[in-house]
């Protein structure tokens, strides 16, 4: 099968400024990937391009074999880094709205998890706290029977005694088959989970590895070998 | 998924509006109270004072339903699409088109309520209640021969609401194109928006002027006085102006979006 994101000479410039230099990057399925890197490395614009809220300036990238578009929306399921979600509505509105614009939301399985969080369906967003929003934005993603989840920064927000939960909630709740894309700079929170790592500086993949072979070969840890890697 | 769309967008958009609508009507209900009972004629002057004030909250409450309105679909264009609700509008499955119908048409069709009610209770406010129809005729009759027609036909009448109707989605669209322009600036993204604004609306009036001289020159050679066709000038230009404005939003929707 081929990979669920291919990148071919990726690049994107803002003016005279490179976000991204020609990247080649393979995305396999069914695996759990760490995009990692500093701020401002290109991992928010490489993952607006992948859902089609940027088009890149050059080269091309192909989610599922297919060029960014309405038939990749509904193949991947992402989470932002900010709050999208409407402050007059109730969450079960919200809930009802993935339902109507996404034939893959599985209805039971987000009510099912917001109970298991004590969020009331009938609560207004407004009224939440901003933790309990990304939650909510989290349950509503990874409702979907996606092939791509990108999750931009995830547990960012949230206290720490929440991120074990959600990403308990991540793990047990995706389609076995999909590929989950996960940035962060919470690494040691999420070191357990991820079978590869990829990481990016100044708009440039500088490694593509698995998790479990950094460890392996440079015996450290995955956030232990971020740091002497990216250290200023 | 249009369908869909205009759902949403009428939910998020109604608890606003339909309270600033029941104000124009509330307060039209009051001010004809007023003037039908004469509450001016009288020798109290706590009764005047209080007539007064009906009257000036009236004019008030239609300036508050006119701008509010106006502020609060801008608003909800410019978070919905361009702000934070963006990413969610964005990634949704469904065509670039099917979203700017959504917004302009929702939005069309309140600015269209608020005319509506707007007109009708200035109708009611100065005219008598059994004189209202004939006296909206007269109306109708009025505005299609300033509009042009040298006599008034169903045909001119209808003409003249559908170029209406027109200049109402040229208006919404002329604000939907100038806010995506301004999200091609990196910085000042509204300050920009209103600075294509006003350069549109320059360009428009001397476009405008520009016509209005051509047809003065056309009137004095044919010696025969007429004001312009202009529910032909309005109902072309207007289609012309919603073809414009509606292919820039669409192209920045499309291909220059730039969320931050």
């Amino acid at each position: 099968m081929a990979p669920i994101v291919q990148c071919m000479g990726l690049t994107k410039t803002y003016g005279g400024k490179i976000a991204l230099n020609q990247i080649y990057l393979n995305l396999e399925r069914g695996r759990i990937i760490g995009l990692l890197g500093p701020n401002g490395s290109g991992k928010t614009t490489l993952i607006k391009i992948m859902n089609g809220l940027l088009n890149p300036t050059a080269g091309d990238i192909f989610i599922d074999g297919l060029r960014p578009g309405i038939d990749t929306k509904y193949r991947i399921s992402y989470l932002p880094e900010r709050t999208y979600l409407q402050p007059g509505m109730k969450v079960m509105e919200m809930v009802q709205y993935f339902q109507d614009f996404y034939p893959d939301f599985r209805v039971d399985r987000a009510y099912d998890m917001l109970a298991r969080l004590q969020i009331q369906p009938y609560e207004r967003l407004k009224n939440l706290s901003k933790g309990t929003k990304e939650k909510v934005q989290l349950i509503l993603v990874m409702s979907r029977e996606a092939d791509l989840y990108i999750l931009d920064e995830p547990i960012a927000g949230v206290d720490p005694a929440s991120r074990d939960y959600i990403l308990h909630t991540i793990v047990q709740n995706y389609n076995r088959n999909a590929t989950i894309l996960l940035s962060t700079h919470l690494i040691s929170d999420v070191e357990n989970i991820l079978d590869e790592v990829v990481f990016i500086r100044y708009g440039n993949i500088i490694l593509q590895a698995g998790a479990e072979q950094i460890r392996k070969n440079e015996g450290k840890s995955v956030d232990r070998f971020f740091r002497e890697v990216f250290a200023c | 998924m249009l369908a869909k769309l205009m759902k949403y967008e009428w939910k998020a958009t109604w608890k606003l509006l339909i309270p600033i609508n029941l104000l124009i009507v509330v307060m039209t209900f009051f001010a004809c109270i007023t003037v039908r009972i004469d509450f001016f004629n009288t020798d109290n002057d706590g009764i005047i004072f209080s007539a007064v004030m009906i009257i000036l909250t009236y004019v008030a409450s239609m300036f508050v339903a006119m701008i509010g309105t106006a502020v609060f679909l801008v608003y909800r264009f410019y978070t919905s699409v361009y702000g934070d609700q963006g990413y969610l509008l964005h990634t949704l499955p469904v065509d670039k088109h099917y979203i700017i119908f959504a917004k302009v048409l929702v939005s069309g069709a309140w600015v269209l309520i608020s005319s509506i009610l707007m007109n009708t209770s200035i109708l009611f406010l100065f005219n008598e209640e059994e004189d209202i129809f004939s006296r909206f005729m007269d109306n109708m009759n009025v505005m299609v021969e300033w509009a042009g027609s040298k006599e008034v036909t169903g045909f001119a009448v209808v003409m003249t609401l559908i170029a209406f109707l027109v200049e109402i989605l040229a208006r919404v669209l002329k604000i939907t194109a100038c806010i995506s322009l301004g999200q091609l600036s990196s910085n000042h993204k509204l300050l920009m928006a209103f600075a294509f604004y006003f350069a549109i609306y320059i360009v428009q009036q001397i476009v405008n002027g520009f016509y209005y001289a051509l047809l003065g020159y056309i009137n004095k050679m044919t010696g025969e006085w007429y004001y312009g066709k202009s529910w032909e000038y309005s109902l072309i230009s207007g289609l012309i102006y919603v073809v414009v404005f509606y292919v820039v939003t669409w192209y920045v929707m499309e291909r220059k979006l730039n969320l931050d």
